[in-house]
């Protein structure tokens, strides 16, 4: 195995191939606290990309339910087992990743899910921890929590499924990042299945071949941010490219988020992969939950977004949120408004950091009748 | 007659007894002429006018049996730690230009539908792609020294039995409400319904041999170290896999190979095996040898 740098979790880590960072990375910004667990984007990817033979049981894209919601069943549970005890000192963290704890004979650690595990994708929909006893429902805030988790391929700058692949079908492309598994070359022995953490890895019976979230490169080589973001009706979401910490520009919106404000957080940042997902964490759920599920900074970003009122820079960013569906490499606040922009800085995209209220009277003089509030 | 090679080892001072177990050892084959001698270490080949159409054809009773003890791969990630399969029973005919393997072990679970955590039986033989002294590893060959490779699968077998490339082919309960290739629009069009099929089986549209669907049970591979399985035309291999209680009986067929050597290996699905995961043999040598006199 080689030795790797993985900024996320503040050290080197052993990895199967030597580090090679991609030339551009694609990610994505996820606002937790507004996603209303519509499913949109499940059935935006659902439609464009897995409606054929062998792939109805896949979700490139799912929203579960935490804590209770698991596509495929337990997914993250399983491995957390199995992986014992986490524990970080500080940012660093000083357990074992999935490459270090691989079991003998193998590259990662991992479990390998069964038919019966993909099917209950909806299961523990809206159940929350704890009890709603005696109308406890009704006081705010609530003792009681679930949140909406929207999961993609986290496009990981170290893929367990790149590094588990004994034929060497996965490949991570150097223009964006973005991991995809060779249908030419891809002979189904679902060791990317076992190892992706994530479980983004799916098995097609009836191609004999795994496919997984392709990122919706085409879009991303126009220009364009995948379909499950544009689909977003809660505009929850925002894709675009992070640099390495070490070179985190102010003026890229992920960077901003993720680097700067540090408001976004990956997702089990110690199992080792470096996902490229980023989430802004729910601001309601205990913080011993979030620290295990994205890492110890995760107060800090909890504290951070409940004071984005304060902080006009980080209100506007998140005002970009689905806002276009173009990428965005840029941004800038003017004033009062907010620009997403291209890498040259051209003009993309223009919003109000502040919707202009229109106030009507209840009653129309002119057509002498009563307004209601429908459209 | 081979077996005559180990009792040559018997000293000189027990000669006279070696005369007597030879005597007793002739007289036996005499009495049983079609029943099956063990190959030793090697595997006969034993010429015949024409070869058998299936693992289960009377002509094998007259081929000798080598049996071979099946090795764990643990060579490469990922490797076979766990002894499944012990052993492999091999018998060999040939004709002057093709040679028909039948392979025999022990698996009683019938593991030919393909799923999320489901895996295939198989087997495999490998030849050097050149003949020559020194032999590539037997672990698929290295680079610039390529092994020919036949593979066969249960999953492929009952494909070519006729199992039908539908999803309830795999699951008889499913219920698929739509697939985009059924569009009233595309009614009546197969190419343009196979357009859009292939558009969402990407395998397919790219001529992935294992992307099904097939009529063959086995393919033929050349590699050059593990990893490295690439398809190449059939030159007139076929297999035909026969399962019962006991296990599988598969018929392999091949040109005669210009090396004398082969390996094998056996993939139980049932264990999870596929890929590296897999138990396997070092090279074996291969003997031609006619039948015995009538």
């Amino acid at each position: 195995m080689a030795r790797v740098n993985n900024w996320q979790i503040n050290r080197e880590m052993a990895y199967w191939y030597p580090e090679k960072r991609p030339r551009r990375q694609f990610a994505a910004v996820f606002d937790i606290n507004k996603c209303i667990g519509c499913q949109s984007c499940t059935l935006a990817c659902k439609t464009t990309w897995t409606s054929g033979k062998g792939q109805e049981y896949m979700l490139w894209n799912n929203v579960e339910s935490k804590p209770y919601g698991f596509y495929p069943l337990a997914w993250d549970l399983k491995l957390l087992q199995m992986l014992g005890p986490q524990r970080w000192e500080g940012a660093r963290y000083i357990g074992q990743t999935i490459f270090e704890a691989a079991p003998a004979g193998r590259r990662v650690r991992g479990w390998q899910p069964q038919e019966r595990d993909y099917a209950y994708p909806n299961v523990g929909e809206d159940d929350c921890a704890g009890l709603l006893d005696k109308g406890l429902g009704l006081h705010v805030p609530h003792t009681a929590w679930f949140f909406y988790l929207a999961r993609i391929c986290n496009h990981c700058s170290f893929p367990a499924c790149l590094a588990a692949c004994p034929r060497g079908a996965i490949y991570k492309r150097q223009e964006d990042g973005v991991v995809l598994i060779d249908q030419s070359r891809c002979h189904g022995y679902q060791e990317c299945v076992r190892a992706c953490p994530y479980k983004k890895s799916f098995f097609n019976p009836l191609s004999g071949t795994s496919e997984k979230c392709i990122g919706c490169y085409p879009k991303l080589e126009r220009g364009l941010q995948p379909q499950c973001f544009l689909n977003c009706i809660g505009k929850i979401r925002l894709a675009g490219w992070v640099s390495p910490p070490s070179q985190a520009d102010p003026e890229n919106p992920i960077d901003f988020l993720v680097h700067i404000k540090k408001v976004a957080k990956p997702l089990f940042p110690q199992f080792g992969l470096e996902p490229n997902v980023y989430y802004i964490p729910p601001i309601h759920v205990p913080t011993p939950f979030l620290k295990q599920m994205f890492g110890p900074g995760v107060e800090e970003a909890v504290n951070t977004y409940k004071r984005a009122k304060e902080d006009p820079d980080l209100q506007a960013l998140l005002c970009l949120l689905g806002s276009t569906e173009r990428l965005m490499a840029r941004w800038r606040r003017q004033g009062e408004w907010v620009v997403g922009a291209a890498d040259d800085g051209g003009e993309i995209v223009r919003v109000p950091l502040k919707e202009p209220v229109y106030v009507r009277p209840a009653f129309d003089q002119r057509y002498e009748i009563a307004r209601v509030n429908c459209p | 007659m081979r077996c005559a090679r180990g009792v040559c080892m018997v000293g000189e001072r027990d000669r006279a007894r070696w005369l007597i177990f030879l005597a007793l050892g002739l007289a036996l084959a005499g009495g049983c002429r079609d029943r099956p001698q063990p190959s030793g270490s090697e595997i006969v080949m034993l010429k015949v006018e024409q070869l058998p159409a299936s693992p289960e054809d009377p002509a094998w009773q007259k081929a000798p049996e080598h049996v071979a003890r099946l090795l764990l791969q643990d060579i490469v990630e990922p490797r076979q730690l766990k002894v499944t399969t012990a052993e492999l029973r091999v018998r060999a005919l040939q004709d002057g230009k093709k040679v028909a393997f039948r392979l025999q072990w022990k698996d009683p679970t019938k593991d030919e539908l393909p799923g999320p955590g489901k895996f295939l039986d198989g087997c495999a033989l490998q030849v050097p792609a050149e003949a020559g002294a020194s032999l590539p590893a037997p672990q698929m060959g290295e680079p610039g020294r390529a092994v020919e490779i036949l593979f066969w699968s249960a999953g492929w077998q009952a494909m070519a039995e006729g199992r039908a490339d539908r999803l309830q082919a795999l699951y008889p309960n499913a219920w698929v409400d739509h697939y985009p290739y059924e569009a009233p629009a595309l009614r009546g069009n197969p190419s343009s319904q196979r357009e859009m099929e292939n558009l969402y089986l990407p395998a397919r549209a790219l001529g992935n041999h294992r992307a099904g669907p097939r009529s063959s049970a086995v393919e033929e591979y050349l590699a050059q170290g593990p990893g490295t399985l690439t398809p190449r035309k059939n030159s007139g291999s076929h297999g035909m896999g026969k399962h019962n209680p006991e296990g599988w009986s598969v018929l392999l067929t091949r040109s005669l190979p210009r090396s004398r050597y082969v390996a094998l290996a056996v993939w139980d699905g049932a264990e999870g095996e596929a890929g590296g995961r897999k138990m396997r043999t070092s090279w074996i040598a291969l003997r031609e040898t006619q039948p015995p006199p009538r």
